[in-house]
């Protein structure tokens, strides 16, 4: 299993990906420059078209609509398959419309993700655990793009493929990269960026006149605190950035909550009381990998868009001194 | 049909109260209502909502047919723990997963019979561990993404309002299922 590369190795890596480069204007742009416009790109701009995903050898197709007008989020993702979803955004306020069941659910958002969302600011991102690359020039749906690669040192964390339009600097296209093979990817087939989209093209595509609405409590809410716990095998290159202690709404029951980085990977740590209601051992759960663990009176769970291995690790490394 | 259709949350009051009574003298019947609870956790990757785990409690109770508490919710136990292994269950963290568990199981039990003699049942926790699971995803992502982070891809995970379920878990039997219970549950 690979570690850590040698150091001459991720030199010669980048001096490649910077020849494949051809052009100038291309060149002299540094990778973070990319990056960081990429970050505005994905805040500021509208743009409509149709998002292909691609995992574990399956696809799915999304439809997408997305505009900020004064600084509020609107989006409206529809499901190109099975019963036709519709997540309609304005705001922090969502409407999952479900048309089979003729029913809405309504939910918060506190966070600002939307379907792309930006990278971490430059100044956490990429320690020394990352080199960062313009690797070629490509066509990704039907614009010019220029491919990007972030490619960890070891094995403790996931590596990236962007490839982002030449003249915006929007994202078409992403990998996440485990070991050099695309575990999953998300593109777009078409899309048209800064075009005028209508109020017509965020409406529900249903009318829900007659629909069953239902509201979803808020997200979780946090207690930011100071905690004891520790990791004493931290992978190296993270670092914890927030301890808070969360009630969960299925039992009232509060965790602490330490969330580490290394700027651009993130793993969750929670711990809670022994209740017999953590999956112990491995997991996976959507696009991240889980572990969870007994200590004492405790129990210990690590989450996060991390290699299994990095979860385990973080996981059966936590001590309270 | 009704069967499914009970598991589903879909049976009227008094049929729920009839086939209630049925499972209690019926092993075979019993035997179906358990393989319809397993169909249904595999396709969904079942959330624990806590009216889905009521209903749980009261099925599993009428399938055991051992006398209880109708209140009683699933009881955590070390064992369960190993009965069904979350590796390889995808547990979207996907609003609309919650608002489909929402719709097939919170009006299930409502229309359960309040005072229907039911027993415990100490069932596999399963469904309170992958809730617990997809707490602290969303909670994850959620935190993440103050820091900027994660959208690309985590964000697309939890729009995914498909049952991800691995197909490595059953990949033989899943197929079958996944007709058999669609056709059932289409039926008036």
């Amino acid at each position: 299993m690979r570690k850590m590369l040698p150091s001459f190795t991720r030199s010669l890596w980048l001096v490649v990906g910077f020849g494949c480069v051809s052009g100038p204007a291309l060149a002299d742009k540094l990778p973070r420059d990319w990056l960081d416009q990429m970050g505005a790109a994905v805040q500021s701009m509208s743009y409509e078209g149709t998002v292909i995903r691609i995992k574990d050898g399956s696809a799915e197709a999304l439809k997408v609509v997305h505009t900020v007008k004064d600084g509020v989020i609107m989006e409206k993702v529809v499901a190109q398959e099975g019963n036709g979803l519709e997540i309609i955004r304005n705001g922090n306020e969502v409407h999952c419309i479900l048309p089979d069941r003729k029913s809405v659910l309504v939910e918060e958002w506190n966070d600002q993700s939307t379907l792309y969302s930006t990278l971490p600011s430059s100044e956490i991102r990429f320690g020394n655990e990352y080199d960062v690359a313009i690797v070629r020039k490509d066509r990704v749906a039907g614009r010019d793009a220029i491919m990007l690669a972030i490619r960890p040192h070891d094995d403790y964390r996931y590596g990236h493929r962007i490839w982002l339009d030449t003249e915006t600097s929007f994202p078409l296209q992403t990998q996440l990269i485990s070991e050099g093979v695309a575990i999953e990817q998300v593109k777009f087939a078409d899309i048209m960026l800064n075009h005028e989209i209508h109020a017509s093209a965020l409406e529900p595509s249903y009318s829900t006149e007659n629909f069953t609405w239902l509201r979803q409590p808020s997200g979780h809410q946090g207690t930011v605190v100071e905690t004891s716990w520790i990791s004493d095998a931290l992978p190296i290159g993270f670092r914890a950035v927030s301890t808070h202690e969360e009630t969960l709404q299925d039992s009232a029951e509060v965790v602490t909550h330490i969330l580490f980085s290394d700027g651009l990977a993130n793993v969750s740590v929670f711990i809670a009381a022994n209740s017999g209601k953590q999956a112990l051992g491995s997991a996976r759960v959507g696009g991240s990998n889980s572990y969870g663990i007994e200590l004492g009176d405790f129990e210990i769970t690590a989450i996060g868009e991390v290699p299994a291995m990095t979860v385990e690790q973080i996981a059966t490394s936590m001590r309270q001194p | 049909m009704q069967v499914s259709a009970f598991v589903d949350g879909e049976l009227p009051e008094n049929e729920s109260e009839l086939l209630l009574r049925r499972m209690s003298q019926d092993a075979e019947l019993r035997k179906e209502v358990a393989e319809y609870l397993a169909i249904g956790r595999l396709i969904r990757a079942e959330a624990g909502l806590a009216g889905a785990d009521r209903l749980h409690a009261r099925i599993a109770a009428a399938i055991d047919d051992r006398p209880a508490d109708a209140d009683d919710l699933p009881v955590p136990s070390t064992a369960s723990r190993a009965i069904r292994p979350l590796a390889g269950v995808a547990i979207a963290a996907s609003v609309a997963l919650v608002a489909i568990f929402a719709l097939q199981q919170t009006p299930a039990v409502d229309k359960l019979p309040v005072d229907t003699p039911a027993v415990v049942e100490v069932v596999p926790n399963v469904d309170g561990q992958q809730e617990r699971q997809r707490q602290y995803l969303l909670n994850h992502t959620e935190t993440s993404s103050q820091l900027g982070a994660n959208g690309m891809n985590s964000r697309v995970v939890t729009l995914r309002f498909s049952e991800e379920v691995s197909l490595d878990e059953d990949e033989s039997e899943q197929p079958v299922v996944l007709d058999e219970f669609a056709e059932e549950a289409t039926q008036p």
